[in-house]
């Protein structure tokens, strides 16, 4: 069962999994698609854990890891709501046009 | 239980599923509490060829608060890294394992430590040494000796162990789980209009099995706050929130922030008080976020079962459940720590912020073993559970005893619990655990081999 909090996001842990795998591809897109279309991209903020320390995990590195898989979760694409991990990050957008085509992209 | 499998999600997820967490101030070094939270639960001895690890993507944490608000204050962090010497061969080892560093030992983990004080994050131990797991005589011929390799000294007086154990939590799964049976009182169960049973001694269903342990020894006064003896305690592991698998490589990709996915204090609070339907729930959120759960811990679907599942064994308890009062009892000891003055010469309240923390007040010395009682603070022995846990302390007798209202006199002295609630138990002792617990760190026995187990 989503919790409260999964549940007022409209995102279960089991949605996220399968949309994340859904979104393999479509990641590989956004980093593509990112470099041309980030200043019409509107960053709503990223989420951070809860406590900034505890629950985070030092000794790694936060952020993107250089080099690393960037992952794209579009939430809704008919809002353009779009939440991209990267690393230990994330950051939340909001792109109708972006999510589009990457609703397109994979039929 | 006291943990295991209890939510439907983590149970398909045993890496990260926190099974037991103990808190005590260590009998052998009083000067230091000992914490240890078990994960990886039921592990088969014999369970090779890939035997048991704790997850690399898993961030595992033993959280303490010592300003009585349900927020971690001091958090030690564990993670881990899988290395395998050669791929070549599908061998787990390639011939005796005798030390830490054998080069017959072909997969391998270490960790790093780091602990969290607020926001302040400082690596007290890295590229440490777990044990193998124990596999058999021809494989790690002098276990004890090699695991006991694995225990490190971090300096600032923190010890530090993080491998296989024998799982040291005995609880008779087979007959709780079927429609709450205690075999040794089975002779008064309802049974649903089936034939009647017949009283038995109980089964010890996590005898002969393994855990994965995390346990660190940590001098007292790196822990609690001057002038509050009593900690918070509680464990948790986490995943980020992306899982993605690459079939071009054969393994899974994680990404994005960490996510609590599993949490453990109290034993028994997730596994019997949470209904169904919240207990994944609950796995992912702070303590501090209990007060949402309080009525599921004074008014228990478990307490009101006794009667129902005993017929005529129960009178007292079922009028208290039919009056619908709170188990204030119920919420102290679980969710506040018991106040001073309800219990002569105790206390182990953390304020009133409603939170599952095992709490252990770090002023009561350890009890010496002959007059430990497994009952805890029911057994007149302060020095164990519900004031922290020790390996040993019979959690499920106790916990059974205080849901059939044995401790509802502490806050009303009319209440007269029934005859059978103070003798409830599923009939098991530590003498129910095969391997010897230790008397030294990290306390719990020498894991079970596969070669010996199943027999």
């Amino acid at each position: 069962m989503p919790s409260q909090d999964e549940k007022r996001a409209g995102l279960s842990r089991r949605s996220l999994l399968q949309g994340a795998a859904a979104a393999g591809a479509a990641g590989l897109a956004a980093t593509a698609i990112g470099a041309v279309a980030s200043p019409a991209l509107a960053a709503t903020g990223s989420a951070p854990a809860p406590d900034q320390a505890h629950g985070q995990a030092p000794g790694r590195a936060h952020g993107r890891a250089p080099g690393g898989p960037i992952m794209v979760h579009v939430r809704d694409a008919r809002s353009g709501d779009i939440e991209v991990f990267a690393g230990t990050s994330q950051t939340r957008l909001r792109d109708q046009d972006l999510a589009a085509r990457i609703a397109r992209s994979i039929g | 239980m006291s943990s295991h499998r209890e939510a439907p999600e983590i149970s398909k997820d045993p890496v990260a599923d926190s099974t037991d967490v103990y808190a005590f101030v260590s009998p052998d070094q009083p000067g230091t509490v000992t914490l240890i939270a078990n994960y990886i639960p039921l592990q088969s001895p014999a369970g090779g060829p890939n035997f048991y690890e704790f997850g690399d993507d898993v961030l595992y944490e033993i959280h303490v608060d010592n300003n009585g608000d349900g927020r971690a204050d001091v958090s030690f962090q564990f993670r881990f890294t899988t290395r395998v010497r050669n791929p070549e061969t599908f061998l787990y080892n390639t011939g005796p394992i005798q030390s830490l560093d054998s080069p017959n030992w072909n997969r391998r983990q270490t960790y790093d430590v780091t602990m969290v004080s607020g926001f302040s994050a400082r690596a007290i131990g890295t590229g440490l040494a777990c044990p193998p797991c124990n596999i058999g005589p021809l494989s790690t011929p002098d276990y004890g000796a090699l695991a006991a390799q694995a225990v490190h000294h971090l300096g600032g007086g923190i010890t530090v162990f993080a491998g296989q154990r024998a799982e040291g939590f005995y609880v008779d799964l087979g007959a709780i789980f079927d429609l709450g049976d205690l075999r040794p009182f089975e002779q008064l169960h309802a049974t649903f209009g089936l034939p009647a049973l017949k009283a038995v001694p109980g089964v010890n269903a996590t005898n002969n099995v393994n855990v994965h342990s995390i346990a660190i020894q940590v001098p007292v006064s790196a822990l609690r706050r001057s002038g509050h003896p009593t900690i918070g305690v509680w464990t948790t592991a986490s995943r980020q929130r992306v899982r993605l698998w690459d079939a071009d490589n054969g393994e899974n990709v994680d990404s994005g922030p960490f996510r609590q996915v599993s949490r453990l204090g109290n034993p028994l609070v997730n596994e019997v008080l949470i209904p169904l339907g919240h207990k994944d729930q609950w796995n992912s959120l702070p303590p501090s976020d209990d007060k949402r759960f309080l009525q599921y811990v004074t008014q228990p679907g478990l307490a009101a079962l006794h009667p129902v599942l005993y017929p005529g064994v129960f009178p007292n308890l079922a009028a208290l459940v039919k009056s619908s009062k709170p188990r204030a009892d119920l919420q102290a000891i679980l969710l506040t720590g018991i106040p001073s003055g309800i219990i002569a010469d105790f206390t182990n309240f953390t304020g009133p912020v409603l939170a599952d923390m095992l709490r252990l007040n770090t002023s009561i010395p350890p009890t010496p073993s002959a007059r430990q009682s497994i009952f805890g603070l029911l057994g007149g022995d302060a020095a164990g559970f519900p004031n922290g846990r020790r390996v040993t302390d019979d959690v499920v007798a106790i916990e059974l005893r205080a849901l059939a209202g044995v401790t509802y006199p502490l806050i009303d002295k009319n209440f007269k619990p029934d005859a059978a609630a103070g003798q409830l138990t599923d009939g098991l002792t530590p003498a129910s655990v095969h391997a010897p617990y230790l008397g030294q760190f990290p306390y719990l026995g020498v894991p079970y081999s596969g070669y010996n187990e199943p027999s």
